[in-house]
């Protein structure tokens, strides 16, 4: 399979103007500023073959944005190559940005005063869209994503929500090979967050279309990606998919059993007993390979069970458990 | 090129949404260009003629003084690439394939060719019937004046990217705005035309690019340009149209580049 794209040791490290309080500061400043260097991506590399989608993830300030920003050619990294459709981004921009799409869930790209169909049609004539294909991209997506009740409504008018459905259709109108998204479902209710995942889903599967997503909720990822990158303190920390980062990290299974008379505290080799409520016996199981009717084994026969409930560990509790390994192994 | 002018065709009908604002406008400008001629008639009292010049041809050059900057604004290109840049909105244009300078221009000169249709030329016509306004001095150079006119235009608009660029090393366009309004006012000829300018200063404001914007259109139409001079000078205002849209080009590569190099 092809790489769309490749990035190879990138870093990139901001230079901010150190400032000195008063009169006197301001002038030092300005005579020989100093700088405070923020390093906001060290040493990443990956690459992204034509077709996946990609979570790309992280605490604040880990890298996120700014390494979306370098892949598409409005930053140029400090140091390391990044590949984008064979070309280097900020070398390439105009180029570039014919054939990928873009989403800044903090940015509109909207034009504001503007309906939200005009804003539509200022794009097709900036891209050339060929017209048949315009009018067919625009009704299927405007249909998926139910954008018809406020297309001839200005944009300021819009709600969040029915901003950033607008916002997606609109990179998505000139057929871009890639889809970036930098935090598209953030401030979004469930019904739309859904419904912006679903569509994503849809566009990456039935269109090809690359997509890589940054965001702070799992459950897009979850939905849209099964491959997850994650980074944190600028670097990468893991690269691959996410039922290889939950058995990396064994993340444990849990199980409740309510028995219908109390057998008294009951510790397992199976399972770790977690809680004790008499009745209600709460187990943690942290290997793999434990079976559920190997704890019912061990419990044994003579024991009446009334009801048993055994979860798979959700998406949040891996990441979590994943960072806070990471933060008492290494300490920041 | 037909993103350009998509974005004029926007520009002109976003103004078209505000038209309730219209008869406030052209009340405004009227009362504006009412002062402006009536100033002109108390300076020449009963003298017919003043410096060579007659209150008539002084009337139609005060009425044709409003036909570029009486349409275009420069506020939104100084602010709005000033701003775009030092708040890093830009960043968004730079995901577009298009030259976001020239972008500001072409919506910019949308809403002027709007302000211009129902606004200038009502507001002339209007002055004229009082006061009478001369005919442009012959065919070739009513047809000149034209062409100065749509040269004007490209030469306002690029001084005003200039200076919106500018705003992003300085980080300020207020000042940049007063100072564009102050030169406009005295370099391009807009409150009192070189004639009466002491010498060598007329001669200077002749050779600066300001002069097209507002003195030479006005000055081919009342016939005082020869027709080689009319040429000549058009040639000369191509020029700085030429070098200014150099500038902005050079300008802006090194304003984005920084932009793209630190981050916004
Ligand atoms: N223009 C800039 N100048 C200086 N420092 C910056 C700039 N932009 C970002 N940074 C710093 O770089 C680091 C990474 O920022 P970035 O925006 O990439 O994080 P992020 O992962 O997108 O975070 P979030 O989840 O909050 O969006 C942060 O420490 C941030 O303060
Ligand atoms: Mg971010």
């Amino acid at each position: 399979m092809v790489e769309v794209i490749e990035v190879r040791s990138v870093s990139k490290t901001y230079q901010q103007p150190k400032r000195f309080p008063g009169v006197l500061g301001a002038l030092k400043s300005l005579v020989t500023p100093e700088y405070t260097e923020v390093k906001a991506v060290a040493d990443v590399s990956f690459g992204i073959r034509k077709g996946e989608a990609v979570g790309y993830l992280g605490p604040n300030g880990a890298g996120k944005s700014t390494m979306i920003k370098m892949m598409t050619g409005i930053l140029v990294p400090t140091s390391g190559s990044v590949s984008v459709l064979g070309c280097t981004p900020h070398e390439r921009r105009m180029e570039i940005a014919r054939r990928i799409g873009v989403v800044f869930g903090q940015r509109s790209q909207l034009w504001w005063d503007l309906p939200v169909a005009d804003s539509f049609e200022l794009h097709r004539r900036i891209y050339d869209i060929p017209a048949a294909r315009y009018a067919d991209n625009l009704r299927r997506f405007a249909e998926l994503l139910e954008l018809e009740p406020f297309l001839d409504r200005a944009v300021r008018q819009l709600s969040l929500g029915q901003r950033m459905r607008a916002e997606i259709v609109m990179a998505l109108l000139h057929d871009p090979q890639i889809l970036f998204l930098d935090e598209p479902t953030i401030g979004l209710d469930v019904v739309a967050k859904d419904a912006v995942r679903r569509f994503l889903a849809e566009v990456n599967r039935e269109r090809g279309i690359t997509i890589i997503l940054t965001t702070h909720d799992l459950q897009d990822i979850e939905t849209i990606c099964p491959r997850l990158i994650m980074v944190d303190h600028a670097r990468l920390v893991f690269d691959g998919e996410l039922g290889r980062l939950r058995s990396a990290l064994g993340s444990a299974r849990r199980l409740t059993l309510e028995f219908t008379t109390d057998p008294g505290p009951l510790p397992l080799t199976t399972a770790v007993l977690t809680a004790d409520d008499g009745l209600l016996k709460h187990y943690r199981i942290e290997r793999d390979d434990v079976s559920l009717v190997d704890v019912l084994t061990e419990v044994g026969p003579g024991r009446e069970i009334k009801d048993i409930a055994l979860e798979e560990p959700n998406i949040e509790e891996v990441i979590r458990t994943f960072y806070q390994r990471r933060n008492t192994a290494v300490p920041a | 090129m037909s993103a350009y002018l998509a974005f004029a065709q926007s520009g002109f009908l976003t103004q078209l949404a505000y038209r309730n604002e219209v008869w406030a406008n052209l009340f405004g400008k009227l009362v504006q260009v009412f002062a402006r001629v009536a100033i002109w008639t108390a300076i020449y009292g009963g003298a017919g003629v003043i410096g060579g010049v007659s209150l008539e041809e002084m009337v139609t050059y005060a009425l044709l003084g409003g036909a570029v900057t009486g349409a275009a604004r420069y506020e939104t290109v100084v602010g709005g690439i000033g701003h775009a840049l030092r708040t890093g909105d830009v960043a968004v244009w730079l995901l577009k394939p298009v030259h976001f300078p020239l972008y500001v221009i072409a919506s910019e000169v949308g809403r002027a060719l709007y302000r211009f249709t129902f606004l200038v030329v009502p507001t002339v016509i209007f002055v004229a019937l009082f006061y009478g306004m001369l005919p442009p001095a012959s065919f070739f150079h009513g047809a000149m004046f034209v062409a100065y006119w749509v040269l004007a235009l490209a030469i306002f608009f690029l001084i005003a990217a200039l200076f919106g660029l500018v705003a992003f090393w300085l980080l300020t366009s207020f000042s940049l705005e007063w100072l564009m309004q102050a030169l406009l006012n005295l370099l391009a000829g807009q409150l009192i035309p070189f004639w009466f300018f002491p010498e060598p200063l007329g001669a200077i404001a002749r050779q600066l690019p300001f002069a097209w914007i507002v003195y030479y259109p006005s000055a081919v139409w009342l016939g005082r340009l020869s027709p080689e001079e009319c040429l000549a000078q058009f040639g000369i205002g191509l020029g700085w149209a030429a070098a200014l849209a150099f500038g902005v080009w050079l300008l802006w590569r090194r304003a984005s580049g920084r932009v793209v190099v630190q981050g916004g």
